[in-house]
């Protein structure tokens, strides 16, 4: 995904956690410390199913290697060994990691969790395995209808949802009586704003060439009712007129209504985030971190001042997330199916995405849970994200994610840097036709 | 009496071989302790080139598990590619740049630092400063001084009426390679300085006093006897930073990313995407032996100018 998780939670554990893990590998019994009691009280059955579950590092208040210990110590046929990966901000070094461990097709991992942009690349190579005959209608229908989209590949459903996050408007209550509901309602609020001296920027996002700047593509061009790429992965509708009025409207933000500055063009998400923190700016596009550091009184002037809505959209369309996140996935050349498969519907069970909210800050992927108390008492915040993450837009969705990701991103920052918004897209048509076409 | 000779002939053949056995251990003793340092450099370095020449004539895709042979056909995307030209033309660009500013001040700041000065000590080990701090850290550095809203060096300028609006130092396609170019001189200039330095202390003194005697000006010893006599090392020091510079990663990859519209992208980071983002192992190969084909002729030709000076010097 992006550089935002790492943001979401506290340093905590880590040293204890590694220290398990090393315990784990070893699997000595003789020192005494309290936690490797607990963890050889359980690694001492030997007739276990083992299996590797390979992750991205994620810590909070318990840390991934913690939830791991829950699932060992609530069973007594599955042992799971924790592979950790680098954390979700060393994005491109995470998927080297899995691409590496699945491509020996030696079943180990036997389950991982996977950035919600590798899915079709995972499943069109042939490694994660089809999940349709283990996972019933009515279990598929508990999750946001957006994430479960965007676990299938070719109708088949080769992922199953972990945690969600997505683009959202932070706005400033103080300065703005009522949230915008179309891009047409942002430009005048933040216009008036700016006019007021009430701050100074209006709108602040991200156009850095980088991943970010597609999340940001993904949501104006699906609001306004067009696409990047086709359903079915191969057809390429960037240059189409929505999306082009679409990108138009990015760059006219910088030069024509002037509600954001030139520097959007070098921001990534903190960049962005840390005027709007420091009261300077009124409306924010950005992920659910921010809103933590915006309730911080050590690090935010904005304190109880901050609203968070679903973005805006243009008036023939509807608004749009761009999704984020990391989902589960079962190595197709597992040796132990249906250890994996049990050990998949755990992680993903309501009970357990509640300890990932409350523990590790991750929001749930099932409406259901959102609605429970134990979470509006733990996480008052990320209950009220329920209504954007409903509107959570997959990008693009193809086996060649990163090669078409890296030639949008050169296309797009050529567009809203020079404005050529046409020729700019016309060229990353061809691109995308080179790297996607039949 | 026949049979003596015959036993002193066997007694030399005897001899003759031992001797050809210990000149043969000795011939062979000095390979065998070489073997540790060329297998290592082979291993280490030879082998991945190969290697990497190798996979650039195969379209190797780590995702897709493509692996066939494609004879040339990824130096043949290459010479097509804009985007592969326009890195090549940036780095190309930098390298030139960084290289040339490096040099001249660097030469400055060594005829400086050579002169006798009180604290001269101090100043010599504090120059050496910006060259210690981790490349990503100055990056960040830069990020905060030129940012365009809040940057310090928006504010000096606005403060001295050099410009009348805030420069969007790196977010502007116009602006943002320059940026770069402006860390890479605060960073590497000391180590040009640093060479140098040690290259004007190997000038007789008595040269230059001579000169003096004759009635040289500062400006007559500079241009007329230390310089000429300097270029060689000049030479090995502006090849050397040339070809560090034409690897430059770290600055862009943590201040721009490439971008903004491609403008700072250069073969480094661009060979980093095709590569590990893109894990397109073929073409990301012919990218970096393009790349190690440009490299060693910026070497050649550094290398050429080099020989002939020395050839010059000493004959």
């Amino acid at each position: 995904m992006t550089d935002n998780d790492d943001h979401v939670g506290k340093p905590a554990a880590v040293g204890r956690r590694q220290f398990l893990k090393a315990a784990g590998i070893t699997a000595s019994g003789v020192l005494a410390a309290p936690a490797i009691l607990k963890f050889t009280s359980v690694a001492s059955a030997a007739d276990r199913t083992n299996l590797t579950f390979a992750s991205a590092k994620f810590f909070g208040k318990r840390t991934v290697a913690e939830m791991v210990d829950v699932f060992n110590q609530s069973q007594s046929r599955i042992l799971v060994r924790y592979d950790e990966l680098p954390p979700p901000s060393s994005s491109t070094e995470v998927h080297q990691g899995l691409v590496q461990r699945l491509a020996k097709k030696d079943g180990s991992p036997d389950v991982f969790t996977q950035d919600v942009v590798w899915i079709a690349e995972f499943a069109g190579a042939g490694w994660a395995l089809p999940l349709d005959e283990y996972v019933t209608a009515d279990e598929a229908g508990a999750y946001f209808p957006g994430v479960l989209a965007a676990c299938k590949w070719q109708g088949k459903l080769t992922a199953l949802p972990w945690y969600v996050d997505s683009g959202m408007l932070y706005y400033r209550k103080d300065l703005v009586s009522k949230a915008p509901e179309t891009w047409e309602e942002l430009v005048a609020a933040a216009t008036d704003i700016m006019k007021a001296g009430k701050a100074k920027i209006g709108f602040s996002w991200q156009a850095k060439q980088a991943e970010v700047l597609i999340c940001d593509l993904v949501e104006f061009v699906t609001s306004n009712g067009g696409s990047i790429l086709g359903d079915d992965g191969k057809t390429v509708h960037i240059a189409d007129d929505a999306a082009v009025e679409a990108v138009q409207f990015m760059y006219d933000t910088i030069e024509k209504y002037k509600i954001s500055p030139p520097d959007v063009r070098s921001w990534d998400e903190e960049p962005s985030r840390t005027p709007f923190t420091g009261g300077d700016v009124a409306f924010l596009r950005n992920w659910s971190y921010v809103y933590p550091i915006c309730q911080d009184a050590k690090a935010s002037s904005v304190v109880d001042k901050v609203g968070v809505v679903p973005l805006p959209h243009f008036a023939k369309g509807k608004s749009a997330a761009c999704l984020g996140g990391y989902q589960y996935g079962v190595n197709a050349s597992t040796k132990n199916r249906d250890a994996s498969v049990e050990f998949l519907k755990w992680l993903s069970s309501p009970e357990t995405q509640l300890l990932f909210a409350t523990e590790l800050g991750l929001a749930p992927s099932r409406p259901a849970v959102f609605d429970s108390a134990e979470l509006g008492k733990a996480q008052p915040f990320m209950q009220t994200l329920k209504p954007v993450f409903v509107g959570a837009t997959a990008r693009p969705v193809t086996p060649k994610y990163s090669q078409v990701s890296l030639a949008l991103q050169s296309a797009v920052s050529k567009a809203v840097t020079n404005g050529n918004v046409a020729d700019a897209l016309k060229e990353a048509k061809a691109k995308l036709e080179g790297i996607v076409g039949a | 009496m026949t049979t003596l000779p015959s036993v002193g002939l066997v007694a030399g053949s005897r001899r003759s071989k031992r001797l050809t056995q210990r000149s043969r251990a000795e011939r062979w003793a000095p390979l065998l302790f070489l073997l540790p340092a060329a297998l290592t450099l082979l291993t280490v370095s030879v082998y991945p080139v190969i290697d990497g020449l190798r996979l650039s004539l195969r379209n190797t895709m780590l995702s897709t598990q493509e692996d066939a042979f494609v004879g040339l056909s990824n130096y043949v995307r290459l010479t097509a590619d804009p985007d592969f030209w326009s890195a090549w033309r940036h780095t190309m660009l930098f390298t030139a740049a960084s290289t040339l500013l490096e040099t001249v001040l660097g030469m400055a700041m060594a005829i400086v630092l050579y002169e006798t000065f009180k604290g001269r000590g101090w100043v010599r080990a504090a120059m050496l400063v910006p060259w210690a701090i981790p490349t990503v850290v100055t990056s960040k550095m830069f990020g905060w001084l030129f940012d365009g809203q809040h940057g310090v060096v928006n504010w000096l300028l606005m403060q001295t009426g050099l410009i009348d609006g805030y420069v969007n130092w790196y977010g502007d396609s116009q602006t943002a390679l320059l940026t770069i170019i402006i860390a890479d001189v605060w960073k590497t200039t000391p180590f040009m300085a640093l060479l140098l330095l040690a290259g004007l202390q190997t000038v007789p003194h008595s040269l230059v006093e001579a000169a003096r005697i004759d009635g040289a000006g500062p400006w007559q010893c500079f241009w007329s006897i230390r310089l000429p006599l300097l270029f060689t090392t000049l030479l090995i020091a502006g090849m050397f930073r040339a070809l560090d510079a034409f690897r430059i990663f770290d600055l862009v990859y943590v201040l721009t990313g490439g971008g903004p519209a491609d403008s700072t992208e250069v073969l480094s980071t661009l060979s980093y995407k095709v590569l590990f983002s893109g894990l397109d192992f073929g073409y990301g190969s012919a990218l970096s032996a393009a790349m190690f084909i440009t490299e060693a002729l910026i070497a050649l030709g550094f290398g050429l100018f080099i020989v002939r000076r020395m050839r010059r010097d000493n004959g």
